[in-house]
């Protein structure tokens, strides 16, 4: 749980605008701090309120001072009530919303802070700082959707370009993925800890969650659950950190410990795949005898024996995707492509045509089209296809593109 | 009777002295004559000459193709038999490949130490890279052997490598995962159920590794089973398959269209995937048989005689460029265009030479196209 605020905000001096406490985990628990402050004052260059009237009672200059004061002297209810007042005066002070936003933050308010540092927003949607700040407020609410929408906005405007604010985000970050079943987008983020040398039982239980597909945050585990996705973390951060013995080790451990778990074949499979797609396909293969109705193993692994040009062996398992999940644009292409490709040019152009409709920006979906029109003998689109290809991943990294 | 003696031993030498002329200039050259032993070995290894029993046409001249000798041993690679020191210099590393009694070391030194391993494997017929062992992994040498310059040079792509110790200075430290990649293309039965088998590997591309089946298809002959049976076992024909499918097949090792740019490879490295450049041509046509590697390449003749004459390559494309040439893309397509500079020599402008990152590699660019005075390399 956050921490309060009054300690950091005797502590003016501090140059980063959020802090990443390190606990056991060497993962961040959130502590804004004064740095906040400082920096978001400095970067909205707020002229402070006169001086000159601050005198009468009840006056904003008087209420701000008075609530200064109560800051000062870490009476945070006091200071929440006076800085309220002052901002019924002057909606438009804008560190004053801040002000109000943190200390509620850090009385675990989280609800008063969202709407406080929302009013701050309302005035200033850039402030990165601001924004990071009401999407951990709402990852604590609950409200995963909008805070995973608010950190990755953050770091964006660049809250996270400090080392450890970088981690706080990203971890939040990580988690919301998952909780938002962007997995593998977590499991990206989760190698950005390893790679500062970060490891801790949570963070490994919380890469497991990301692995085996679980939408849940570690605190949402029962007890006793944790150890197998701790496991799967572990395995995870072996293969992450570049040892492939020791990952291969543990997973094979971890299947020993806990066999036919969904999603673990799928798993070692997918960190394979870029450096080992031969044992890659082989976990695929395993995931869907463990999880035949496994949509997205099957098409994983029928796109990967397309890719190979095996599309006699991918047929049977895009078939079975798309029979289980026709509404996805990946079933529809990889159906399509492996009829193509095995000549039946017809019912593929009618699968693939589909999955244009579904997603017409999917880059697999245009490098199926490219390859289906070449061998229909039309050329014409066959070349547009493949421009088409060049040029988006001149835009952008396919280079581990997967369905 | 001493003026006898004399004259004796002067007829001797009379006769014995164009004798020992004629056998100078008859004698072959050593190199040739190890050469010619590195391909007898190769030409009696594998089922190349069991292949070559009923496909004598396809099998005999394969082996001595560059890719039928893609993957030597140092006691059979002509380029080190032939270059029995080799050296060259890059940053502060000093590298010296020496073939001395059928054993090639590769060694690398800073100056105040060396590390000097035996070359286990040699990896390509023009120019050439090593594999060596060090403390239990594989490594592909920094440097390779260049034609162009008959000499050392950096290895494609590890130029971006910046060793900071002897041990990395060695070269490009290789995966498993990697390691069967790289026999699985230049080696046959190299992988088995996706574990690497260097002891029961051939060396090369041989009949199997394209002709699936083969072993089985052999049996079936061997045993004197019915022509039926036989027939039965025939590995699929690769000739049916159209452009598109014979660029997919040969894509496996040199890379397809797709790989290409799921890889990023941008620039002129991508010179030296063939079937990515040739897919972006206006000419490729996925079922036009006319433009399909094996249109241009038969597989099974040795690229490097006269097949390399841009005359040799003239037939190929007046097939589609000729006035007489048939449009099989039918009425709705216009008929590819006559050139209207020249009737012959036809890939020296349309396919040029082109030089990996200005590297001492060269590759012609099956991109084929208008080529531009200063335009820049398509991608």
């Amino acid at each position: 749980m956050p921490q309060q605020l009054g300690a950091f905000l005797k502590r003016p001096k501090e140059p980063v605008c959020l802090r990443a406490r390190q606990g056991v985990a060497g993962i961040a628990v959130l502590r804004p701090q004064v740095g906040v402050w400082i920096v978001l004052a400095a970067a909205l260059a707020l002229p402070l309120p006169a001086r000159s009237q601050a005198d009468s009672p009840g006056s904003f200059d008087a209420l701000v001072s008075a609530a200064a004061g109560a800051r000062d002297a870490q009476d945070f209810p006091k200071a929440i009530q006076l800085t309220e007042q002052a901002l019924k005066l002057q909606a438009g002070w804008v560190e004053g919303w801040w002000l109000l936003g943190s200390m509620q933050f850090n009385q675990n308010d989280f609800a008063g802070a969202e709407v406080a540092l929302s009013r701050l927003l309302d005035l200033d949607p850039d402030s990165g700082p601001a924004r990071a700040m009401r999407g951990i407020a709402e990852y604590q609410t609950g409200d995963f959707a909008t805070a995973l929408s608010d950190i990755q906005r953050a770091i964006a405007l660049g809250a996270a370009n400090s080392a450890q604010n970088g981690m706080l985000l990203r971890y939040h970050e990580a988690l919301l993925l998952t909780r938002n079943n962007r997995f593998e987008e977590a499991l990206t983020d989760y190698g950005f800890f390893l790679k500062a040398g970060k490891s801790s039982d949570e963070l490994r239980t919380a890469m497991g969650l990301a692995g085996l597909r679980v939408p849940l945050l570690p605190r949402e585990l029962g007890r006793g659950q944790q150890e197998m996705y701790e496991a799967a973390g572990r395995a995870i951060a072996a293969y992450q950190a570049g040892d492939d013995a020791a990952a291969r080790l543990q997973f094979q451990d971890f299947f020993q410990r806990f066999p036919n778990v969904p999603w673990s074949h799928f798993l070692y499979g997918y960190l394979l795949y870029s450096a080992d797609s031969a044992g890659a396909l082989r976990e695929w293969r395993r995931e869907v005898q463990v999880s035949p109705d496994n949509a997205t193993a099957n098409s994983t692994l029928a796109w990967a024996l397309l890719v190979k040009d095996q599309p006699a062996d991918a047929l049977p398992f895009a078939q079975k995707a798309e029979s289980l999940a026709a509404a996805k644009p990946m079933s529809q292409m990889i159906l399509g492509r492996a009829l193509a490709e095995t000549g039946d040019l017809d019912r593929g152009f009618a699968h693939l045509e589909e999955a244009l409709k579904l997603d017409p920006d999917n880059l697999e979906v245009h490098f199926a089209l490219a390859k289906a029109d070449s061998l229909a003998g039309r050329n014409l689109d066959a070349q547009r296809e493949r421009l088409y290809c060049l040029q988006a991943e001149s835009t952008r990294s396919i280079a581990n593109a997967q369905p | 009777m001493r003026n006898r003696r004399a004259f004796g031993w002067l007829a001797l030498l009379g006769l014995a002295l164009p004798v020992w002329l004629v056998a100078q200039l008859w004698r072959p050259d050593p190199v040739s004559a190890e050469q010619t032993a590195a391909k007898k070995k190769h030409a009696h290894s594998g089922a190349a000459q069991a292949c070559a029993t009923c496909h004598a046409a396809e099998a005999t001249e394969q082996p001595f193709t560059p890719m039928g000798s893609t993957l030597e041993l140092p006691d059979s690679n002509p380029v080190v038999l032939k270059h029995s020191f080799l050296t060259t210099r890059r940053g502060a590393y000093t590298y010296s490949v020496e073939t001395k009694a059928g054993a090639t070391i590769y060694s690398v030194t800073d100056g105040q130490r060396t590390i000097a391993l035996p070359v286990l494997w040699s990896v390509g017929a023009n120019a050439q890279t090593w594999l060596v062992e060090y403390e239990g992994r594989l490594y592909e040498s920094m440097v390779s052997y260049y034609p162009a310059i008959d000499g050392l040079d950096v290895t494609t792509a590890d130029d971006v490598l910046k060793p900071e110790t002897l041990e990395a200075a060695i070269g490009r430290a290789e995966t498993e995962a990697q390691t069967k990649s790289c026999f699985n293309c230049h080696a046959t039965h190299a992988v088995t159920e996706d574990e690497l088998t260097l002891k029961t590997m051939q060396r090369g591309v041989t009949c199997e590794h394209c002709h699936t089946g083969t072993v089985e298809h052999l049996t079936a002959i061997q045993q004197g089973k019915s022509a039926g049976s036989a027939q039965a076992s025939t590995p699929p024909s690769l000739g049916k398959l159209n452009a598109e499918q014979i660029s997919t097949f040969c894509g496996q090792c040199h890379r397809t269209w797709e790989d290409v740019v799921r890889g990023g490879t941008r620039g002129t490295p991508n010179v030296r995937f063939q079937a990515y450049r040739l897919a972006n041509s206006r000419c490729f046509d996925g079922t036009d048989s006319r433009i399909s590697c094996v249109a241009c390449h038969d597989p099974h003749r040795d690229l490097t005689s006269n097949r390399t004459e841009p005359a040799f390559y003239d037939a190929k494309c007046l097939a589609c460029h000729a006035a007489r040439a048939r449009n099989v893309a039918g009425p709705q397509r216009e008929m590819p265009k006559q050139c209207p500079v020249a009737g012959s020599g036809c890939v020296t402008c349309h396919m040029p030479k082109t030089k990996v990152l200005d590297g001492p590699s060269e590759f012609t660019d099956h991109e084929i196209r208008i080529v531009r005075t200063g335009a820049p390399y398509p991608n």
